[in-house]
Parts: structure tokens; sequence; C-alpha cells
């Protein structure tokens, strides 16, 4: 099948968790081989096209920019579509895959023009991510995104909990989306790392306890309740160090509020760290607190789990399908310090209990959420569509 | 951030130094190719050249925007982290 898809994010573009899930699904869909063509943004430093794994990938360079953002999408959208002509003179597409609504305007008018069914994967929400719609950018984008679930043939979500809500709030039939969960490429993490050298990099002495939250800083991932939690778990275990890996643009705020927990000199704040970076410090780690307010899947809990690192983590969404409490990690109320302060006890205070969980983590993983898997239930979505 | 916040303050809403990062981003100086004079910029953006130069100057030193001298005049371009910082805004 020959597979057209448009994402705005793609390695090196990585934002959150759609490049990764772009990039594993491609990967595997050209392993059982499909011909993908991807189009994306341009990034510094990387070309406008190249060949990734066998994926094709053409870069836009947007032109023309405007200070207000949904401006900017429809500008960008406009540059993708160009880019997306210029291909299809030469590829006859079965089939266009749009990943979330920055993409949706050159994919809608690209299933118009090319008369080929259209295949949206929604990896969250506006309502969701803003909690409520508070502004016309945001009444505008959910706009947007039920403009895009309605004109798709059909469409794709990472966990049940992403459909109810879709079919809900766009009011959807049940029988349009199909639920497809994302996965983790389980050889990445295989490599061996040495635990001590990793701590020791980021100061964490013997003995003493490293417990990591992964995630962009946005208010969606909960982490300021995980800085919250930091004074009650660091009145048990004094010695522990908290490192938290990722950007986003409530850095600052995070920043002063752990400034202010009076445990600031144990918070470290790494910024974007690479896939490698992230594999090192998760497998060294005692711990990994994932506190989302708002997680239609949690791919980084997938991540923990195949590192080894027991995961502690918010009882939400898609999140409340790929954790099970107290065999493959550790389910706390969200919006709770106490109760993540509770969580991150169960796994250091019982060091063989937590050992348990991470093997059952490990093995579910082998079971249920491989790239291979959700490019084979994907085609199966492809060919419902095409025929 | 209390507990009834929006996820998500938005651009006229939000600190001048983070309105300014979006700005420079949405209007396109993404790399040195594309980078702008204090003058382009305060043009899209309305700030007051002494204003934009404050914002610049911390901008620079969270490491979000790079600035280089060409032709005489200072130009300011987004990092890869300045990048990734206003995108995760939106993702």
């Amino acid at each position: 099948m020959k597979v057209g898809t448009l994402t705005w994010e793609f390695p090196p573009r990585v934002v959150g968790g759609i490049a990764r899930h772009c990039e594993g699904l491609a990967k595997a869909l050209v392993q059982q081989n499909h011909e993908v063509h991807l189009f994306t943004l341009d990034f510094p430093g990387s070309p406008n096209y190249e060949e990734m794994d066998g994926i094709k990938v053409y870069r836009a360079s947007t032109e023309l920019g405007h200070p207000n953002f949904l401006t900017w999408v429809l500008l960008f959208n406009h540059f993708l579509a160009k880019r997306m002509a210029d291909v299809t003179q030469s590829i006859d597409f079965d089939v266009i895959h749009v990943h979330d609504w920055l993409a949706a305007f050159s994919g809608i008018s690209f299933k118009h023009y090319l008369k080929k069914p259209m295949v949206l994967t929604v990896h969250s929400t506006e309502v969701g991510r803003a909690q409520g719609l508070h502004s016309p950018d945001s009444f505008s984008i959910n706009g947007i995104e039920w403009w895009a679930t309605y004109e798709a043939d059909r469409v794709i979500v990472c966990s049940q909990s992403m459909k109810n809500e879709i079919c809900s709030h766009f009011n959807l039939p049940l029988d349009k989306v199909d639920v497809i969960p994302n996965a983790i490429d389980a050889t990445k993490y295989q490599a061996s790392v040495d635990r001590g050298s990793v701590r020791q990099r980021y100061g964490v002495g013997y003995g003493e306890k490293l417990i990591l939250c992964v995630g962009r800083l946005v208010p969606q991932k909960g982490i300021e309740y995980f800085i919250r939690a930091i004074p009650i778990i660091a009145k048990r275990y004094p010695e522990a160090k908290f490192i938290i890996v990722g950007e986003g643009w409530s850095r600052d705020i995070l920043e002063a509020e752990a400034r202010s927990s009076g445990q600031g000199r144990k918070i470290q704040f790494t910024g974007f760290a690479s896939d490698q970076e992230v594999i090192n410090l998760m497998t060294s780690a005692d711990a990994l607190v994932v506190p989302s307010v708002y997680e239609p899947f949690g791919i980084v809990a997938l991540e923990g789990m195949a590192t080894g690192v027991p995961v502690v983590a918010s009882k939400v969404d898609g999140l409340a399908e790929v954790i099970e409490h107290d065999r493959t990690g550790v389910f706390v109320y969200p919006r709770s310090p106490e109760s993540i302060a509770w969580g991150v006890d169960q796994v250091l205070s019982d060091p063989g209990h937590a050992k348990w969980l991470t093997e059952n983590a490990k093995e579910e993983l082998r079971k249920a959420y491989s790239w291979e898997a959700v490019a084979m239930k994907t085609v199966e979505v492809y060919r419902k569509v095409v025929e | 951030m209390g507990e009834n916040h929006s996820f998500r303050s938005y651009p006229d809403e939000q600190p001048n130094q983070l309105r300014l990062l979006i700005m420079l981003h949405n209007i396109g100086a993404t790399e040195s190719s594309k980078s702008l004079t204090i003058q382009q910029i305060s043009e899209w953006t309305r700030m007051d050249a002494p204003e934009l130069q404050i914002h610049l100057q911390k901008l620079i030193e969270r490491g979000y925007v790079q600035s280089f001298r060409s032709e005489e005049t200072d130009k300011y371009h987004l990092t890869v982290d300045g990048i990734r910082k206003v995108l995760s805004l939106y993702s």
C-alpha cells in the first residue's frame, strides 16, 4: 500500500509523542513492505528530503509567518500541501493518513483533490489539553478537530478513553473510530547502561534514591503536583534526588515552584534530553513518576516499563489502560501530592515488590505493545477505507 | 497555578518573554538564515526596541534565542530549545 502521511512533527522535530508515534508506525509499515511518504515541517539542520529507515521524508519550509499561531498553522499547511502536490505528480497514494488537527487542512484538501480516503489519528483533543475551551483560539482549534473527524473516512485513537472522549465530544458514531494503542521499540531499551556512571553524572551518590519525572513541561503533565510531593517524599528519604526531564512553556513556573518547595537543591531540571539520555536516566532511576492530569495514552509509562524502572502513575485516561495497579505499576490519585508520595514510597520501601512489578511490566510490554502489531492494525483500518 | 487554572494561557495572557518567543517562532525566525534585526522584530511585535533588548537578552541567557552580528547589526533567531518550548504549547 502507498501511504501519504501528514504530521507537523517528526524526528528530529520532536515535541511530544506524535513524532515518536509517526516514526514507530512508519518504520513498521515499511518493514511490512508498505511505501510511506511522510510530509512534515522543516527543522534546523534537517534536509528537505531524506530516506530514514526506508521512510521517504519530505520537509516543507514555511516561507511566510504571522504572529498569531492559528494563522501560522494555516500558512504552514499551505506549504505542506505544496510539497505534497509536487510528489503526487508521480505517486498514486492509496490512503492519506493525517495526525492531529495541525495537519488537517492540507490532508482534507488532498483527500478531495486526489479523491482518496483519509484516515485521521487523534492523539489528543483541545478540550482535553486545555481542560475546557477558554479562548477564541481554543474554540477554533476545537472546531478544526471536529471538522477533521467529520472529513475522515475513519478515525484512530490510542485508547478506549480517547474513543469515549471524541465520540461524546464530537458526536462521532462509535463504529467510525478504531482503538490502536501506542507502542515502543523494545530493542532501543536492551543496550546495557552503566547506572553508576549515569547517576554520578547527575550528582546522585551511592545509596541515594533517584526519582525521575519525564514529560513536556506543560500543565497537563501534572509536574507541579510531583514537585509538591517532593517535600513529603524527602521527609522519609532525605537522601533522595529528583530529576525532571523535558522542555515546555511552563518551565519557569515549575522551576520557581521547585525553588520555593524548600527542596530546590535536590531538584534538577535537565531540559530536553535525547532518546538515549532518557533511556540512561530511566534505567538508572529508582522510580519513574508520571503525574499527568490528562493523558490520552502515556507513552512515557511504556518507556519506563521497558527500562525496568518501577512506574508510579496517575490513574487517568489512557494511563489507566496501560498500567495494572500493583501488578505492572502503582496508581496514584491525579492532582494529589500526598498520593504521589505514597506511590513512590510503595516502590522505594519494598525493593523486592518493586522488582516483581517491573518484571510483570516487561512481560506485559512484550505481549501487548509492539510497533509491528500497531502497523498491522493500522493496515486493517487502511483496508477498510480503500475497499 | 491553582487547581482550577486553564491548562494553557494564550499569548495575550502570557509573560512578555514567552509572548515574544512565540511571535519570533510564528513569524519564522527559527534559524540563522531567517534571523531578524531588533527593528524588524519591533515592527512585527509592536514592542519598543529597549524593551525588546531586555527580553531578548533574558531569552539568550535561558538558551532559547541566539544572536549574531551581521553587517554591523545584531540579528536574532530561536534555538532548537526555543522552538521546542514554543511548540509545547500546542502539542
